[in-house]
């Protein structure tokens, strides 16, 4: 019975350790009340992608460029989190 | 000890490191907020650190947030307090405005490199090599580019903060605001415009450097398709105009090479000489070396007549690849030394530089097929085939490398002479179709050997689906080059012969390793009883020294020879070397990266953090707290805390080492959270009871105490329970959380101090005063005895025939007390039978033994003070006499009692 709780903790330790280890893509929350549709410049590609509201959206996991609805351009890395308050992006 | 001055040095040099790069970290981060102007200056370093970067923000968030309580009233119209505030922003504008040229700066430059490499790429397109490196230059300028637009972003948002401060112009009819407000709203907005300008740039110029990154790769993927499968026509034509090429090319290379070796010999005869010396002396040099280092690696030995596997394997690796790279360091300084002394003249020197390749390559390709046949000698020969079959294999390998060498020697002179395409194409031809049939004859060979037949058998032909195999590939090189792929042909009869050997020894090497982690292998290895002799490694270490042995064998085999593997596929360096970064950089799963640098950093930093704790440790514990004489509980509890609070503070390093966000774990830890309250509550109540053990200290290690029906003494408190050992020397495992919550009876607690009592009865005809004197007296007498607080005797009862008397002393240790007991009861015996109290003698005094009255003690200090107690040699014969005389029947009764329960125990539980 130890033994087995021992062995869960570890497992869940290291599961945990292994979630927060990885980095992931841009994640883009929008916050509006209405869909954000952003212009995505990843690669030689340019895309629109319309993010819903509320919705999260996981992008440019290696860096790109992204036009907001408010018209800024920003550059991302590919490892931020970006909202979208009032069609503009706030970087955290 | 040297080890350790060692550990010390290499932790403190890190520690130093670690130090250095927090500080560095610390100063640039104060930089960033406060001036972020200079932000586009660091934008390398940026794209490398953005966490810290991404800290920095909110504090610029935050300043303008804080004037921000005083701002929005301005704006609604106190012109008084406006004034304030310009001064700060102008500075800020001109920061802004140099940010921002300095951006636009890095973008022309990162233009002017994309311009450039666009030129080179143009320039290169039929040089892969130099393909392979412009890509990696331009995936860096790529970087760069988003880096740099990233660097603007902090601005970006501050303008933002402001114009939202500022809020929207007036609407017709509202009042009009300060034309200060006004002109600041224009001049942020046409600064917000400027930046998403340079970042429009920014946005263009990445894919300019993408579309040219992966242009780069079409192009390369172009050529080596167009090498390959480059079809010529193959006619009587091709071959009349080769033959006169070949005679005008015999022509040109004999005039130059020999009006070449003229004018060395006459002009240059003493560089030549020296650069050959030299050269000769490297080699040497080297083939010594190795040749003292590995000698029994390399040599046969004749006077082992059956030497293992292993060994043989060891040899034809070592004896392969010494006298290898020993050439090939001949052959590669021996061509520095000729150009470096100026020998070499620009016609000949790539046809000295690819003679020597082919010579080192073909060396190789023969060394290791005569190590791996060993023609000569069956005993050391790695596969089994018969002697005639290995001397006929040998001699096929070593003509086809020759073939391919030549080919490849006599196509470099070609080049290196400007000779037409076709002379080249024709001796690949020719090459190819030789091989082609070399392999179709090597069909027949007849290698192999039954299970139980001598080497010196025959042999039997080759199984039937290898020999097929050989026949196919023979014939479509032959095809190959007879349909016009002369490339393609030539590529495949390389690839046989080179891939085939490097694979070769990569198998040797494998089954090298195999062989080493084998279980008990590794000891009869050289090594193995090196190790043995100096470190004095047990068995099972010494296995699991070959185990890591064998592990590290793989990796180094498969790290040495899968790069070359992939250099001959026509894999670049530089495509190789972006690879490596890459996979141990970040490896992508789907959205998710994860960093090999990362994790090997923080496994790393943890163990150091060990080894630093478990080093602190043993330093303060042996040098300070021994020295200023620290009790050893508490000695135990410092050390104990020092382990856990250095062993979470690597932890922590570690996590945080391999780029790991802690925020994140507050996650983990709330899930974990759930699992606490769960399953894990029984681990976490002992872990922190064991945590208020170390503080509280009710006992400490060695302390003698009770606790429920266990007694015994602490031998150790670790993180989930405490190891008590009894008096039989079991040892119980009691949870922490049970010692503390329940009560622990401690003799030992503060002193050692405790009480004794022994019971004596007498019949009614002795004086009771005489016999409470005379047990006073007898007390008073032991050396063990304490004198204050002073031995008591109690009339403690009346018996039906006998008085009851009670002595009680008080030992300074209470683990000699039953020494001191039983010296005390023969003392009275032998003092009662002098005195002639009482008679008859052995009825009217009576020993009854403390134990049989209570029960409690029944056990205890007899079986540890006893020893001691007992200090001179005559006490200790008196002792044994009694135990003869009186107690002998009791001590019987009880050791026949154990071995009966014992005994019962052992029935009830046939696995013990």
């Amino acid at each position: 019975m130890r033994r087995w709780a021992m062995k869960t903790f570890v497992i869940a330790l290291l599961s945990g350790v292994l979630a927060a280890g990885a980095v992931s893509a841009a994640t883009v929350t929008n916050k509006d009340g209405e869909t954000a549709v952003l212009v995505v410049v990843e690669g030689e590609s340019r895309m629109e992608v319309a993010i819903g509201s509320g919705a999260t959206e996981m992008i440019c996991p290696s860096g790109c460029f992204v036009t907001t609805p408010s018209g800024d351009r920003i550059g991302l890395q590919g490892d931020e989190n970006v909202e979208i308050v009032n069609g503009s992006a706030i970087v955290k | 000890m040297h080890f350790v001055g060692k550990l010390l040095a290499v932790s403190v040099c890190l520690l130093s490191l670690a130090g250095a790069g927090a500080v560095v970290a610390q100063n640039a981060q104060p930089a960033q907020t406060t001036q972020p102007a200079e932000t586009p200056a660091k934008a390398p370093a940026q794209a490398g650190n953005q966490p810290a970067q991404g800290n920095a923000q909110p504090a610029q968030n935050a300043q303008p947030a804080a004037d921000n309580k005083g701002q929005p009233a301005t704006a609604a119209g106190q012109p008084a307090q406006t004034p304030a505030t310009p001064a700060q922003p102008s500075d800020a504008v001109s920061a802004a405005e140099a940010g921002q040229s300095q951006t636009a700066e890095q973008l022309a430059t990162a233009a002017k490199e994309l311009k450039r490499l666009k030129d080179l790429i143009a320039k290169a397109s039929d040089d892969d090599t130099l393909l392979a490196g412009y890509k990696v230059e331009v995936d860096a300028v790529a970087k760069q580019i988003i880096a740099t637009s990233i660097a603007t972003r902090p601005r970006l948002d501050e303008i933002k903060a402001r114009l939202t401060e500022l809020g929207d112009p007036p609407g017709e009819g509202q009042p009009p605001e300060a034309d200060i407000v006004t002109s600041e709203r224009k001049r942020l907005l046409a600064e917000r415009g400027e930046i998403n300008a340079l970042t429009g740039e920014a946005e263009n110029l990445s894919v300019q450097a993408t579309k040219l990154s992966n242009a780069i790769t079409a192009t390369r993927r172009a050529l080596f398709s167009n090498t390959l499968l480059k079809n010529t026509d193959v006619s009587i034509e091709m071959f009349d105009e080769a033959l006169s090429a070949t005679i005008n090319e015999t022509k040109v290379l004999s005039r130059s090479t020999t009006s070449w070796l003229t004018f060395v010999w006459n002009y240059k005869r003493i560089p030549l000489l020296t650069a050959l010396f030299l050269s000769i002396c490297a080699a040497l040099i080297f083939l010594v070396g190795s040749n003292r280092l590995f000698s029994p690696y390399i040599h046969h030995d004749k006077s082992d007549e059956e030497p293992s596997y292993m060994r043989r394997l060891s040899v034809a690796f070592w004896s392969t690849l010494i006298p290898t790279l020993s050439t090939a360091a001949f052959a590669v300084s021996s061509f520095l030394f000729l150009r470096s002394f100026n020998v070499l003249r620009s016609d000949i020197t790539p046809i000295i530089a690819i003679a020597l390749a082919v010579t080192v390559v073909g060396f190789f390709v023969t060394t290791l097929a005569n190590a791996v046949l060993s023609p000569k000698d069956s005993r050391w020969r790695l596969v089994r085939v018969s002697d005639r079959g290995a001397n006929v294999l040998l001699i096929t390998i070593f003509a086809m490398a020759l073939v391919n060498g030549l080919d490849y020697m006599f196509g470099g002179i070609s080049e290196a002479l400007g000779s037409p395409v076709v002379l080249t194409v024709v001796k690949s031809f020719i090459a190819s179709v030789v091989i082609g049939l070399i392999i179709i004859a090597s069909a027949w060979i007849k290698p192999t050997l039954k299970r139980d037949e001598p080497f010196d058998a025959p042999g039997h032909p080759w199984p039937r689906i290898v020999s097929i195999i050989l026949v196919l590939t023979g014939a479509s090189l032959i095809i190959a080059a007879a349909t016009g792929y002369v490339g393609l042909s030539r590529f495949i009869a390389t690839q046989i012969i080179i891939t085939g050997a490097i694979l070769v020894m990569m198998y040797i090497g494998f089954l090298t390793g195999k062989a080493v982690s084998r279980q008990g292998a590794f000891a009869e290895t050289a090594a193995g009883r090196y190790l043995e002799r100096r470190f004095k490694l047990e068995q099972v270490g010494l296995d699991q020294v070959g185990l890591a042995a064998g592990l590290g064998i793989y990796a180094l085999v498969a790290l040495f020879f899968i790069p070359l593997i992939l250099l001959q596929w026509g894999f670049q360096v530089a495509d190789i070397e972006s690879w490596t970064y890459r996979a141990v950089t970040e490896i992508k799963i789907g959205t998710i990266t994860i960093s090999l640098m990362g994790i090997m950093a923080g496994v790393l930093f943890f163990a150091l953090g060990y080894v630093v704790t478990r080093w602190v440790q043993r330093w303060i514990d042996g040098n300070i707290m021994a020295r200023s004489r620290v009790d050893a509980g508490v000695r135990n509890s410092i050390r104990t805390g020092i382990g856990y609070v250095g062993v979470g503070l690597a932890g922590l390093i570690g996590l945080s080492a391999a780029g790991i966000d802690l925020s994140n774990l507050a996650l983990v830890a709330g899930a974990l959270s759930l699992g606490v309250g769960f399953g894990l509550q029984n681990i976490v109540s002992n872990f922190v009871s064991g945590l208020i053990l170390l503080v509280e200290r009710p006992f400490k290690v060695g302390d003698w105490i009770v606790s429920g029906t266990t007694e015994g003494f602490v031998k150790r408190i670790s993180v989930r329970a405490t190891e008590i050992e009894t008096f039989q020397h079991q040892s119980i495992m009691m949870p922490n959380s049970l010692l503390i919550n329940a009560s622990v009876g401690n003799w030992t607690h503060r002193n050692k101090l405790g009480r004794s009592e022994i019971a004596i009865t007498v019949t009614y005809a002795s004086e009771p005063r005489r016999i409470m004197d005379l047990l006073a007296e007898i007390a008073g007498a032991h050396p063990m005895v304490l004198k204050n607080p002073s031995p008591t005797v109690g009339f403690t009862a009346f018996g039906e025939d006998r008085m009851t008397f009670e002595l009680r002393i008080y030992v300074a240790d209470v683990l000699t007390g039953g020494g001191v007991r039983n010296d005390l009861r023969v003392a009275i015996y032998e003092r009662f039978r002098d005195e002639g109290i009482g008679a008859p003698f052995p009825v009217k005094i009576e020993d009854v033994p403390i134990e049989s009255q209570t029960g409690i003690e029944s056990h205890e200090p007899e079986a540890v003070g006893e020893p001691k107690g007992a200090t001179s040699a005559d006490e200790k014969a008196a002792a044994s006499k009694k135990e003869a005389a009186s107690a002998a029947p009791l001590d019987e009764d009880s050791e026949a009692e154990g071995s009966k329960r014992r005994a019962s125990s052992r029935r009830s539980n046939p696995n013990r």
